[in-house]
Formats: structure tokens, C-alpha cells, sequence
């Protein structure tokens, strides 16, 4: 009797060992996956490579006219910036493989704005985005249900073709309550083929 | 004696050289590598060096936000959202200020850098 408890409590010690091996293993080979690349490096990079204008942020309420740029490092990085010019360091977006510049989805958008966290304090808020070529319309999906149709361009990258926006929320779009919460991407048929979340963090 | 002495000298003319090294190169990571829970943020020290906010991410898809925030009104400043691999911003103003990033999304693996 006292063998088999002694048994049955060597099996539940070796249970839990293996239970807890595997686990710190399992978490150790997720975190090995991903490397934190070197951020002075990656930094370096965005000085290299060609940058092309694609669409442009009109200017508005005192704001300046800004453009929305696509840049192709050395570093294999396809980077989206809204800037003030091709040759400002005062960019804001964001960079995916060049291999991928759409993440392997149908749209890539990215919100920028100044102010905040609350909604009220936002005084400039603008939306860039590069979608695939069969994408026939965005749409700027707003929390109180309206929608916003951006205009798109073509733009020709890296011998593919894309379409491009930039957008600039008046104040008179954010002051009535409603802010952007989604990206609708829509084919042809008028259908959505594609979305991504946005919108005020808080 | 003599002899551990100079190892002792050797290790911190070391550890020295490798801070100012740090020091200079002008990044600095402030959170991960790390797995990230849904509105998840996290912040750097303050300083009026920062210029540059980064959220790099095991890939695209992960929807993320950057920005400054200053230490007298702790408004937030160039505040960038999307789902790119790595999400960026600036502010090249010369208030003190602090980087933030923060996860919109859950169970992906990133960290945040500042660069000045």
C-alpha cells in the first residue's frame, strides 16, 4: 500500500516536471521566433533606397499640405510615410517586408494625428493607405456608422501596381462625435473584400 | 593578486566601454522582446534626446500604436496606429518626453525601441 502511494506520488512528481518542461520549452522556441531587430540599424536603413510620392494630404484649417510617400530600402523594407516632402526626416508610418508590402492583406492603412489622448484635444488626425490593384474603393468606416469614400491613385512600385490615399479628418468630421473606426477595402461589385481596425487610442 | 586586480580593471574598462558604446549608438529598447496582451502599453524614461518611436512585430497584421508623450501636460504627440511589421514616428520637439507603445491587438511577439 505504502509502495503504491509512494508510486502514485512519483508519477505526479514526474507528471508535473514534464508538464512544466514543456511548457517553458514551448515558450522559449514561440520567443525564439522572433528577434527584435537591431533598432539603430533598421533606423540607418530608412536613409537608403528610393522614395516616391503616391498621393498627397491636402492642406486645411492652417495645416500644411502634406504627401503620402513609399520608400524601398536596401534593407528590404517597403515603408509608407505621411511627410511634408520626399526629403523630410519627419515621417510618420509604418514599414512591411518588400516582399510583402501589403502584409498579405488587401489594404495597408495607417492613422496619425497630434493631440489627444482625448478625442477632444486632437487638433490634426490624417489616414494613409496603399491597397492592391483590384481594390475599386475605400471606405472610411465612422463609429457612428456613416462613411467616408477616400480617392485613390494608381501608384506603379517596384514594377507592381497599387492605388494610394491620404486623407485629413476636418475638425467639422471629428467635432460632430463620429471618429473613423475601420478601413473598408471594396471590389469592383462593391463588396468588402477586405478591412482594417483604426481609430483614437485611449 | 597583482594578477586579479588587472582582471578586475580589464572587466570594468569592459563594462564601461560597452555602456558608452550603448550610450552613443542612440536606441534604446524599452519594452520586450516580448508577448503582447490586447491594450498592453509601455513607456521609456523620460528625456528631451528622444526623436524617434518604433514598435517592431513578428510580422504584419498586428495593429499597434506610437507616440511621445511630454511630461508637463502628458498630452500625446505624433501618434501613429497601424498593422505594419514595424510602426514609426518622430517629434522632433525639444520637450522632455517619453516614448509609448501600446498593443491594440493580443498573443503577438514585439518590443519598442527610442532612438535619438
Amino acid at each position: 500500500m505504502v509502495g503504491l502511494r509512494m508510486t502514485r506520488r512519483r508519477w505526479a512528481i514526474v507528471t508535473l516536471v514534464s508538464t512544466l518542461a514543456t511548457a517553458i520549452l514551448a515558450t522559449s522556441v514561440v520567443a525564439g521566433q522572433f528577434r527584435s531587430p537591431d533598432s539603430e540599424a533598421f533606423h540607418a536603413g530608412l536613409a537608403t533606397g528610393e522614395i516616391a510620392r503616391v498621393a498627397d494630404i491636402a492642406a486645411g484649417e492652417g495645416l500644411p499640405g502634406r504627401g503620402v510617400f513609399v520608400q524601398t530600402t536596401d534593407t528590404g523594407q517597403l515603408c509608407l510615410w505621411d511627410a511634408p516632402s520626399a526629403g523630410s526626416r519627419q515621417r510618420q508610418g509604418g514599414c512591411n517586408s518588400a516582399d510583402d508590402p501589403l502584409g498579405g492583406h488587401e489594404l495597408s492603412v495607417s492613422f496619425a494625428y497630434d493631440g489627444g489622448p482625448a478625442v477632444s484635444d486632437v487638433r490634426d488626425a490624417r489616414l494613409i493607405g496603399l491597397v492592391a490593384e483590384r481594390v475599386a474603393e475605400v471606405h472610411v468606416l465612422m463609429s457612428d456608422g456613416s462613411r467616408r469614400a477616400m480617392r485613390l491613385r494608381d501608384a506603379r512600385i517596384d514594377g507592381a501596381s497599387y492605388r494610394a490615399f491620404g486623407h485629413r479628418f476636418t475638425p467639422g468630421e471629428l467635432r460632430q462625435g463620429a471618429e473613423p473606426a475601420a478601413v473598408l477595402a471594396l471590389d469592383a461589385a462593391g463588396q468588402e473584400i477586405d478591412r482594417q481596425q483604426t481609430g483614437f487610442v485611449r | 593578486m597583482k594578477r586579479l586586480g588587472t582582471g578586475l580593471v580589464v572587466v570594468v574598462v569592459m563594462v564601461a566601454l560597452t555602456l558608452a558604446g550603448a550610450a552613443l549608438a542612440g536606441a534604446t529598447t524599452y519594452a520586450g522582446p516580448q508577448q503582447w496582451a490586447q491594450n498592453q502599453g509601455a513607456g521609456s524614461s523620460f528625456s528631451s534626446g528622444w526623436k524617434y518611436n518604433y514598435f517592431f512585430k513578428n510580422g504584419s497584421g498586428h495593429d499597434s500604436t506610437v507616440t511621445f508623450i511630454d511630461n508637463v501636460t502628458y498630452s500625446w504627440h505624433a501618434t501613429v496606429r497601424n498593422t505594419s511589421s514595424t510602426t514609426y514616428t518622430y517629434w522632433f520637439a525639444s520637450n522632455v518626453k517619453r516614448g509609448h507603445c501600446r498593443a491594440n491587438s493580443a498573443y503577438f511577439w514585439g518590443s519598442c525601441a527610442v532612438v535619438n
